[in-house]
């Protein structure tokens, strides 16, 4: 939880400072940029397959930072991730196979309707004050309905083929470097403006929404408006990540936005780092892209089963066990860990301090 | 026309017994068990495997139908326990994501040992007439037996004392143990009533057409729309929101095709969900 570590480093006797806590603010980002600039060096860079595994994690990691922003900060299950990455990729090919429209012009404007789409849903979300679950489940319907209209709309969508994209700059292909490099951007711009989001005024106001909601609103939060705002932001973000991957892929067809590809995904490793926590979807599609390749090249037999078919069986039990044992995300146990390796040491160096209240 | 809005009815009993099991669940334990569709397929996949030891249909049903019991009654008390500590909103999405790997633990392991499994029971016997229509009698015996297990609910629900005590856990769950009801205790029979029901309509569905082991997440889509429209936690909701959700279903097939049709099913349950969003007659 990222308020968690905010106030962990927090030094004893008076705040942080005005320099450290700019420090703080953008320490992480720095060396999640810094370890993702060099990866391919030290480890894949001769790799296609290995260098689109990493694209795709990148990828989850994308999507997963935008709905966290939506989910995490604002409460708002939007189980429509697949889709609204739908929307971006799909506009952008179509808009470039049909209209004379720039690459940039195209993916820009498929970014706004993304933008639009996901507004309005939490919009009517909100009118509506919708709890958690319907939220969940009018998103639910609506990547259905979107699944089923891509099948549908065969002239438009070209129905299971899917569409080709002609015209992809060379280079940003999804098994080159080039196309690491563009994505490991993405997730540090996305990165830097999710920081930026939790640090303004707006950050307060998701905080505050998200612990109480009524509390916020009787202490002039308007949280209507917080949370469409969120929502258009993430869905700007989803979609942009889709429309820039069917580019890097070449194609796109439903299956690359299905809602049991993307929106599980997003939804088990956005939970495995921490929900509303800056480095969570990172560190979280970083684990589910191991464990995938773990599943999908280990061999041998288990129970007289081949390791390959028992994929599905292993990646629940993946996911029962880290909602029993990290409930509330990796990041928020290891700062839980850290602080209270910290106050041993501090009790140990001098005289016992009162303990910090725990959340 | 007539025979598209009668098969809408038998597809649609089948998915109201489906939103009742769900729904049951929900207003009782306060978890949406996205596992739900893959307890059918077990019960389905069960049956199946004890038709092929040669024994009778009937036999078969009744074993699936227990080994769904099986499966939600493991649920319960296993996996779900940490999910019942929890409150409000942390206990629902806990709920959701841990049977949600369930139904991952469930569908990996039978597509791994059955990958071409299948349910089918048939049920030999000329066509009956219906309204004029001709009725397959597999289609008749499913909707009989979906109507029959509705009526007897309703009567569990409403007329006795254990009825009467599961009612008051879902309105109200600190009064009815105030008034010494053990809520736990009617939480176990619930998710042993719902795992029922998934067994039954596990056997009503392969009575029409084959039931295939990869079937477990629509069938839990299906739930959850019925569920939702029907109103979280009414069992007549469930029931009413399945048969129209069923009939609106065939008649789209019928005269407007297959993919838009489930867009408009989908629109169909999202407009009643943002009219009324305690469902078609939740409280």
């Amino acid at each position: 939880m990222s308020e968690a570590a905010e106030r962990t480093g927090r030094a004893p006797g008076g705040g942080p400072g005005l320099a450290g806590y700019a420090g703080r603010a953008v320490l992480p980002i720095v060396a999640a940029a810094a370890i993702l600039v060099l990866l391919p060096s030290v480890w894949f860079a001769d790799s296609p397959y290995t260098t689109s595994l990493a694209v795709k994690a990148l990828v989850f990691a994308s999507y997963g930072i935008g709905f966290n922003l939506i989910f995490g900060c604002t409460n708002q299950l939007f189980l429509c991730v697949g889709a609204l990455a739908g929307i971006g990729g799909y506009s952008t090919a179509i808009l470039a196979d049909r209209s004379s429209l720039p690459t940039g012009a195209s993916i820009a404007a498929a970014v706004a309707i993304a933008a639009i789409v996901g507004g309005l849903l939490s919009w009517i979300a909100v009118r509506r004050s919708l709890g958690v679950i319907f939220t969940g489940i009018v998103t639910l319907v609506f990547s259905l309905a979107f699944a089923n209209f891509l099948l549908g709309q065969r002239d438009l969508t070209g129905s299971e083929t899917g569409l080709v994209i002609t015209g992809t700059p060379s280079g940003i292909a999804d098994d080159q470097v080039g196309g690491y490099y563009l994505f490991v951007g993405v997730v540090v711009a996305f990165l830097v403006v999710f920081r930026i989001l939790q640090l303004s005024h707006v950050g307060w106001a998701f905080r505050g929404l998200r612990d109480d909601e009524m509390a916020a609103e009787l202490a002039g939060v308007d949280v209507a408006r917080y949370r469409v705002y969120a929502a258009t932001v993430g869905s700007a973000m989803i979609g942009l990540t889709g429309a820039l991957y069917a580019y890097s892929a070449g194609f796109v067809s439903p299956d690359t936005y299905a809602f049991q590809q993307v929106d599980v995904r997003v939804l088990v490793l956005v939970a495995f780092g921490g929900l509303g926590a800056l480095l969570g979807p990172l560190i979280g599609a970083g684990v589910l892209a191991v464990v995938d390749e773990r599943l999908t090249t280990a061999q041998g037999e288990v129970w007289g089963f081949d390791v390959v078919q028992l994929r599905e069986f292993f990646y629940g039990v993946f996911v029962i066990a880290i909602f029993l044992f990290f409930r509330h995300g990796v990041v928020h146990a290891a700062v839980t860990l850290a602080r209270r390796a910290g106050r041993r040491r501090r009790r140990d160096a001098g005289p016992p301090r009162p303990a910090p209240s725990e959340r | 026309m007539r025979a598209v809005v009668l098969d809408g009815i038998v597809i649609g009993l089948a998915f109201g017994l489906l939103g009742v099991g769900m729904t049951l669940v929900y207003g009782l334990g306060g978890v949406i068990n996205l596992a739900y569709g893959q307890i059918v397929v077990v019960g389905a996949i069960i049956a199946s495997l004890v038709i092929e030891r040669g024994h009778s249909q009937a036999v078969a049903a009744v074993v699936g139908i227990l080994a769904a019991v099986g499966v939600s009654l493991l649920l319960d008390l296993t996996l779900l326990r940490p999910v019942y500590r929890q409150h409000g909103e942390e206990r629902i999405l806990l709920g959701l994501l841990l049977t949600l790997g369930a139904a991952f633990v469930i569908v990996g392991l039978l597509t791994a040992r059955y990958p071409t499994g299948a349910l089918f029971i048939s049920i030999t016997g000329e066509p009956v007439s219906i309204l004029g229509v001709p009725m397959s009698r597999g289609s008749i015996w499913a909707s009989v037996i979906a109507l029959a297990v509705g009526a007897a609910l309703l009567v569990f629900l409403g007329l006795t004392t254990f009825g009467r005590g599961l009612r008051s856990v879902i309105q109200d769950e600190t009064g009815a143990r105030l008034v010494g009801i053990n809520p736990a205790f009617v939480r176990t029979v619930v998710f042993a009533l719902s795992g029922a029901l998934a067994g039954i309509v596990a056997v009503t569905q392969s009575m029409s057409g084959p039931l295939e082991v990869n079937r477990g997440f629509e069938l839990t889509t299906f739930a959850l729309i019925v569920t939702v429209v029907g109103g979280l936690g009414s069992v007549a909701g469930a029931f009413l929101a399945g048969v129209l959700l069923g009939v609106v279903n065939a008649l789209s097939a019928h005269y407007i095709g297959q993919y838009i049709t489930s867009v408009i099913l989908l629109g169909v349950a999202a407009l009643t969900i943002l009219i009324r969003p305690r469902g078609l007659l939740g409280r």
